[in-house]
């Protein structure tokens, strides 16, 4: 059974029983277990009909500064291509949160000054409350190798049953009743 | 205002102009004749219902166009005036030449609502029918370019202001007419069925008031065009005619009042009022433009930034390990007494440590400054006479920096990682929606949204707005308000030993 229709199944029953919350978490628990080693066997081509690697249905990416939703594992937004720590304007910062140019130098006002910081939130927990209007959390992720790396992929869930695409929400790794708004990443330094 | 009025006046008689459509003289007719029947209530409450009809339906049509053309994107900017004059001139054109009406509707509204409905409530739907404008035959390009226009402006108000303008052209013969029917009604009629002349004059004056809309949107177009100020300086004020700035670095300050120009050997320089503020190190002093008497000298460490109005003094200070902070001083009603350490600062304004406080500004009682915290990104205007405190602005996931005033307007840079927007804003509509003056791109690189070699599917939330302009190196930075001129730095950031660049530009308000 390939990991996505396993996890269409999961979703199938989530959504037809009374009790959804266990037995939905149960389905998932053991498709997952049945197909999770295979996936991860499989490597990264299995998902190449995805836009990240890893992701393995359509729910899209939750809305990021700057662009591919990599987080880091507080889930505060990080720049994919190098894992460099970004604000909410899509800016790398460092640890203080000063801005800095591409060879990592704090930027500077007319005065000397470093650039003033900007929020900087976290991409689930507080940027789609704040942009839907709704609570989100991350519940359960599921680990896949990506570019010789393991990579977790973490659902933002909520109890809404509309995703960010705007059509129905799917269970994915969210439990209690929550389903998947958007989805996003942390890229881990394990080889694999 | 002037654009306002004009697109009043043209929706106005585009709707009249209407009135020559099969529905138009459907209409005065079927309201009309009913007197002998109905009776003259009946009539007059038809009427009212069909001008009730028509407002709303010009409403919803222009409305939604106008929002149509805000989500978009790229609506109200200089190339979206661009687009309206060129809609508004290529119809002018057509207008004053008398060309057939291309696209035509050709439909009108169902007939057997006037004989099974209660003539009021038909009245009244005709009236939406017809105040929503694409739904029957149109008699005037302008409708197709009113149509253009919402949409390229973008602005729910001007689409509201455009509709009920329309609604009222469209209600107007019909409510002149059908009242009176067997007298001036009917004569009227007889004029608009057999002199084609007047439709013709009436489409002359769509035409001449498309043109002059066209003109009007063009120059207002360049008018919002940023005009290159000061080509090394930041922290612009202006205060009458004059103009200060600092230079990049601490290097000086300029006052410029025409072609009178006076260096000052300052670090910080605000101009308000009649009163110039200016900080050298830590000594702050406050003296008259006219007469050049020192007002107030004060020393204050780790002092930043100024403002000053006739009536106060506000400086920031930033001490190392400390948040910014904001202090307020009134300055002496009667001047001319050099005032060394008189007046008790008080504490306006302070932030945790590394978090901002941006440049202040004054007009009057009111300071406007900008805050970024961890919790949000805010505009606070605060009374100082009052010490009443309005939270004016706040976001977050962006972040709204370098506010000024004049008067009651509210002159702000709107930052996200799409775009940076130097925005206007009344205070006392600070719900409504601001005008965007300039708008630059983002200062961050955006990927796209999806991995190497992976399917686009799923990465349209990280998408900016369509018609979102490309990244740049420059910072919107410190703004000045006065009149009908808005400044704003444009700054590009300095890093390790290279100094930062400063340039100021003028851009219409």
């Amino acid at each position: 059974m390939s990991e996505r229709r396993a996890r269409r199944l999961s979703d199938a029953l989530a959504t037809g029983t009374s009790r959804r919350g266990f037995l939905g978490r149960a389905g998932g628990w053991l498709l997952a277990t049945a197909t999770g080693a295979a996936a991860l066997a499989a490597g990264e081509e299995d998902a190449d009909a995805y836009h990240f690697c890893g992701h393995i249905y359509t729910t899209a990416s939750c809305p990021h500064p700057t662009g591919i939703p990599r987080v880091d594992i507080h889930g505060y937004p990080l720049r994919a291509r190098d894992g460099m720590p970004v604000d909410d304007l899509g800016r790398p910062v460092d640890r203080q949160g000063h801005p800095l140019d591409d060879r990592g130098r704090r930027l500077t006002d007319p005065d000397g000054r470093p650039l003033p910081r900007a929020l900087r939130t976290r991409i689930c927990q507080d940027g789609i409350p704040d942009r839907y209007g709704f609570p989100t959390q991350v519940d359960g992720s599921w680990y896949r190798c990506c570019g010789g790396r393991v990579r977790r992929l973490m659902d933002c869930c909520a109890r809404h049953e509309t995703r960010i695409n705007g059509d129905t929400a799917l269970t994915g790794y969210c439990y209690q009743g929550r389903r998947v708004f958007c989805v996003m990443y942390f890229q881990t330094s394990v080889p694999c | 205002m002037l654009i306002a009025a004009l697109l009043l006046l043209t929706a106005f008689v585009a709707g009249i102009t209407g009135a020559w459509s099969p529905c138009g003289f459907s209409m005065v007719e079927t309201l009309g004749s009913r007197r002998a029947h109905a009776g003259g209530r009946v009539v007059m409450t038809s009427c009212a219902t069909f001008a009730l009809g028509a407002l709303a339906g010009g409403a919803i049509t222009f409305t939604a166009l106008a929002a149509l053309g805000a989500l978009l994107g790229g609506a109200g900017s200089e190339a979206a005036l661009v687009v309206a004059a060129t809609v508004a001139l290529s119809c002018a054109i057509g207008e004053l030449r008398g060309v057939r009406i291309v696209p035509q509707i050709r439909r009108q509204v169902p007939e057997p609502w006037r004989r099974t409905m209660p003539l009021p409530l038909a009245a009244g739907l005709y009236g939406i029918l017809l105040g929503l404008g694409f739904t029957t035959f149109v008699l005037t390009l302008a409708v197709w370019a009113l149509a253009g226009i919402s949409g390229a402006l973008g602005e729910v108000q001007v689409g509201l202001l455009i509709g009920l303008g329309f609604g009222a052209g469209r209600a107007l013969p019909v409510v002149l007419m059908a009242p009176r029917y067997a007298t001036l009604g009917q004569r009227l009629e007889l004029k608009m069925a057999e002199q084609p002349a007047l439709l013709r004059r009436l489409r002359l004056a769509d035409g001449a008031l498309l043109a002059l809309l066209a003109v009007v949107l063009l120059s207002t177009g360049s008018a919002s065009a940023a005009q290159l100020v000061v080509s090394d300086g930041t922290d612009p004020s202006r205060a009458g005619s004059t103009l200060a700035w600092e230079r990049p670095g601490g290097a000086g300050a300029v006052l410029l009042d025409g072609t009178a120009r006076r260096e000052l050997q300052a670090q910080s320089v605000a101009i308000g009022g009649r009163y110039v503020a200016t900080r050298q190190g830590d000594h702050l002093a406050v003296w008259d433009r006219a007469s050049g008497a020192v007002v107030v000298e004060r020393d204050v460490a780790h002092a930043t930034q100024l403002a000053v109005s006739n009536r106060w003094l506000v400086w920031r200070t930033s001490p190392r390990g400390s948040g910014d902070r904001l202090w307020a001083l009134p300055l002496p009603v009667a001047q001319a007494v050099p005032a060394q350490g008189a007046g008790i600062a008080r504490l306006v304004a302070g932030v945790a440590r590394r978090e901002a406080i941006d440049r202040p500004a004054l007009s009057g009682d009111h300071l406007a400054y900008a805050a970024t915290t961890r919790a949000d990104s805010r505009i606070v205007i605060v009374n100082l006479a009052t010490q009443r405190r309005r939270l004016a602005l706040v976001t977050r996931g962006g972040r709204l920096s370098q506010p000024s005033l004049d008067g009651g307007r509210l002159l702000y840079v709107q930052s996200s990682y799409c775009s940076q927007r130097l925005r206007l804003l009344r205070t006392s509509g600070l719900a409504s929606r601001p005008r965007t003056l300039l708008r630059l791109g983002a200062t961050a690189l955006r990927d796209e949204g999806h991995e190497h070699g992976y399917t686009t599917q799923g990465s349209e939330p990280g998408h900016c707005p369509r018609g979102t302009l490309g990244p740049t190196d420059t910072v919107l930075w410190t703004t000045a308000l006065a009149g009908r001129d808005a400044y704003v730095t444009m700054l590009q950031p300095g890093a390790a030993a290279t100094p930062a660049a400063a340039r100021i530009v003028r851009v219409g308000a």
